[in-house]
């Protein structure tokens, strides 16, 4: 019996082979080519700065209401990474540029045994760009900033979630299947936005980086992030908010530059205090791309000019989101970054030495930046999904101390990511929220000193 | 459910949070926190602190190295004052060294390996051919042997450890491409022993043609790929 199978299986194999031969005569059948991308605008300083201390990865997590199903997940991810084939992509360097090839490793789920955000690109490795993970009843999705922004990665999580919900729970949803609220094409997703709405054909200008308060402190010895998160209502918040006339990310921003400056020694603050926000451009230009699409604008505050109450601080930060967020002075920003790429003297500068170049440009650029807080903003579900998940939380891999925030339902989850050992400028967020009455309940990773 | 979390949370009287899991201290304030904590709450697993440090065999190995540096300098000093053969065996470890280092920094590539280590040893192997009386072993023997080595070695090693003919084309190209540089040697009439180049270059000449006829197009769009700007 056994040997009549094997007979089988051989036989197929001879047909096929035959068929093989027939069609393709004695031209020979060629592999399906490999293709490549070009890393979009935005992604294209994150390769030569990558290190130990900064990988520049970023994690999603979502927090359900039961402990995760590993087989159930590891299904979900290989029908979600069908529908989002750049991720398959591996990073590699050519003579001038980075680019993606895509490559046929499949992504594997694992329980999360690694530091938050530890390093995913290694440069002449063949590795996938994102990670997906569980601990408990937590979902996680690691990703490099080159292959994709915040809003792209949210973009796969949600779609991963889908199916995993709708797995999962499948005697729930014997009906109707809920809709995904994702909607894009392969070809949208693809899209390099930065290119698309790339208009000017200016040179390089010169830019004049003011020097900003550095924050400094001790690092961990393997170089871990101390990541604190803090889950508080979204409605406290909103009405705290607006008893200072604002909104809630204006006044936790201010909240952050204040708690910031009851650090800053005496000396330092000549300085101002220089807070680095992504903006999802997503926004205001017309895209869906799974790919890099933000800018970053800079709401500076100079203490010591008069009375620094929070007040004060609040109204500055007011004006300066207020200034920088419109269309023409995010394409200003974007145009800049853009004439980088086509700078026809950047451009056939051997990788090696572009990759020095930048290293120097980021470095420069960083001495004016004190602190990063990224708001992904409230993330939205489709509303039959939504019970099964308790909470979201973003944070990034973090050079100097960050926030990261989003809200799902009425939770807020404001995380700190800080690569140094101290916990002051945490300690000052989250005291003075406390003392306005909120209620917060805090989570954090390392118990170690 | 809800219940028992409440239950078995932690509390920091001085910055009037709730603390999630398990713990000893306040995260914010390090301090004394009121309450149980439950283990199960945990929101991280714990990973423990690894010291990254040096592969034990790279110490022992630089340790030797340095040991027989200062012991032939010694000994140098000491029996045969008349000769200066200790620097000869300090370079040659530097040369071990750069080597190595070049090993080291590729090594998930090696294809990518075996060509900088042709282009390295040429190089030292001409530096040290010249510093040692030019007898021209370097432009004889060392490069032509080198180039058809490395690609046959690179046949070799793409069978077994399975790497993809996409992967590998780049390199065969530059080192077949490097194979050719013989033929200047040949045309200047520098060489005193001419057959080791010949071979080379034939076997350069015979593996470009195979890379042509045969991935033609996966040589050009792999070109395409490296090369845009």
């Amino acid at each position: 019996m056994n040997s009549f199978k094997n007979m089988n299986k051989v036989n197929r194999q001879i047909q096929k082979l035959l068929f093989t031969y027939k069609k393709g005569g004695i031209i020979m059948i060629r592999k399906k080519p490999i293709e490549w991308t070009k890393l979009d605008n935005a992604a294209k300083i994150f390769p030569p700065t990558t290190n130990e201390k900064d990988t520049k990865v970023f994690r999603f997590v979502c927090e359900l209401n039961d402990v995760v199903d590993k087989e159930l997940l590891q299904s979900a991810l290989e029908k979600t990474i069908e529908l989002f084939p750049m991720y398959r992509s591996v990073l590699r360097s050519g003579v001038f540029w980075y680019y993606f090839e895509t490559s046929e490793l499949s992504p594997v789920v694992t329980e999360e045994h690694k530091l938050p955000c530890s390093r995913l690109y290694h440069p002449n490795r063949r590795n996938l760009l994102f990670e997906v993970t569980y601990y408990r009843r937590r979902i996680n999705l690691e990703m490099y900033h080159a292959l994709t922004d915040g809003t792209g990665a949210l973009g796969f999580f949600k779609t991963l979630l889908y199916y995993y919900i709708t797995e999962r729970y499948q005697e729930d949803f014997t009906e109707k299947l809920p809709k995904l609220d994702y909607d894009a094409t392969f070809s949208q997703k693809m899209d390099d936005s930065f290119l698309k709405h790339y208009t000017s054909n200016n040179m390089l200008k010169r830019v004049k980086i003011t020097k900003a308060y550095r924050i400094t402190g001790r690092r961990s010895i393997d170089n871990r992030i101390k990541v604190i998160e803090g889950v508080m209502s979204v409605k406290d918040i909103l009405a705290l908010s607006h008893r200072y006339d604002t909104t809630l990310t204006v006044y936790l921003t201010a909240l952050f530059i204040k708690a910031i400056y009851q650090e800053m020694p005496v000396r330092s603050r000549r300085y101002p205090v220089v807070l680095s926000v992504p903006v999802n451009l997503r926004t205001y230009f017309p895209s869906v791309t799974a790919r890099n699409f933000f800018g970053t604008i800079y709401i500076k505050y100079q203490f010591g000019k008069g009375n620094d109450e929070l007040e004060n601080i609040i109204e500055v930060v007011k004006s300066a989101f207020a200034q920088e967020l419109t269309e023409e002075r995010l394409l200003e920003h974007m145009n800049q970054l853009s004439a980088l790429e086509h700078n026809a003297f950047m451009r056939v500068i051997p990788l090696v030495l572009k990759d020095k170049i930048l290293r120097i440009a980021n470095g420069l650029s960083n001495r004016g930046i004190t602190a990063t807080l990224s708001n992904v903003g409230k993330i939205s579900l489709t509303k039959e999904l939504s019970p099964y998940i308790h909470m979201f939380n973003c944070f990034f891999s973090a050079r100097r101390p960050q926030i990261g925030m989003c809200s799902f339902g009425d939770q807020l989850v404001v995380s700190f990511a800080s690569p140094y050992i101290g916990t002051d400028i945490q300690k000052n967020f989250f005291r003075m929220l406390s003392k306005e009455g909120i209620s917060i309940t805090l989570s954090y990773n390392s118990k170690e000193v | 459910m809800r219940g028992r979390e409440e239950s078995l949370v932690q509390y920091c009287e001085n910055c009037n949070v709730t603390v999630k899991g398990s713990n000893l201290v306040c995260p914010l304030c390090g301090g004394i926190l009121q309450g149980q904590g439950n283990q199960e709450e945990e929101a991280f697993p714990h990973v423990p602190t690894i010291y990254q440090e040096f592969h034990i065999f790279i110490r022992i190995l630089i340790m030797i190295s340095f040991s027989m540096v200062v012991i032939s300098f010694a000994i140098n000093a000491i029996l045969t004052k008349e000769s200066r053969w200790s620097f000869f065996v300090a370079a040659g470890i530097l040369c071990m060294w750069i080597s190595l280092i070049f090993i080291i920094r590729k090594r998930n590539n090696i294809p990518k390996t075996i060509v900088w280590q042709v282009v390295l040893i040429s190089i030292l192997s001409v530096l040290w051919d010249y510093s040692i009386g030019w007898r021209g072993w370097s432009i004889d023997y060392v490069i032509p042997t080198i180039c058809v080595v490395a690609m046959i070695v690179m046949a070799i090693a793409a069978k077994i450890l399975k790497i993809g003919v996409r992967n590998l084309i780049i390199y065969l190209l530059v080192d077949g491409i490097f194979g050719f540089v013989p033929i200047i040697f040949l045309l200047f009439g520098w060489l005193s022993v001419g057959y080791p180049s010949v071979i080379c270059v034939t076997v350069s000449a015979i593996n470009l043609l195979a890379l042509i006829i045969f991935e033609g197009e996966n040589m050009k769009s792999e070109l395409d790929k490296r090369m845009h700007i």
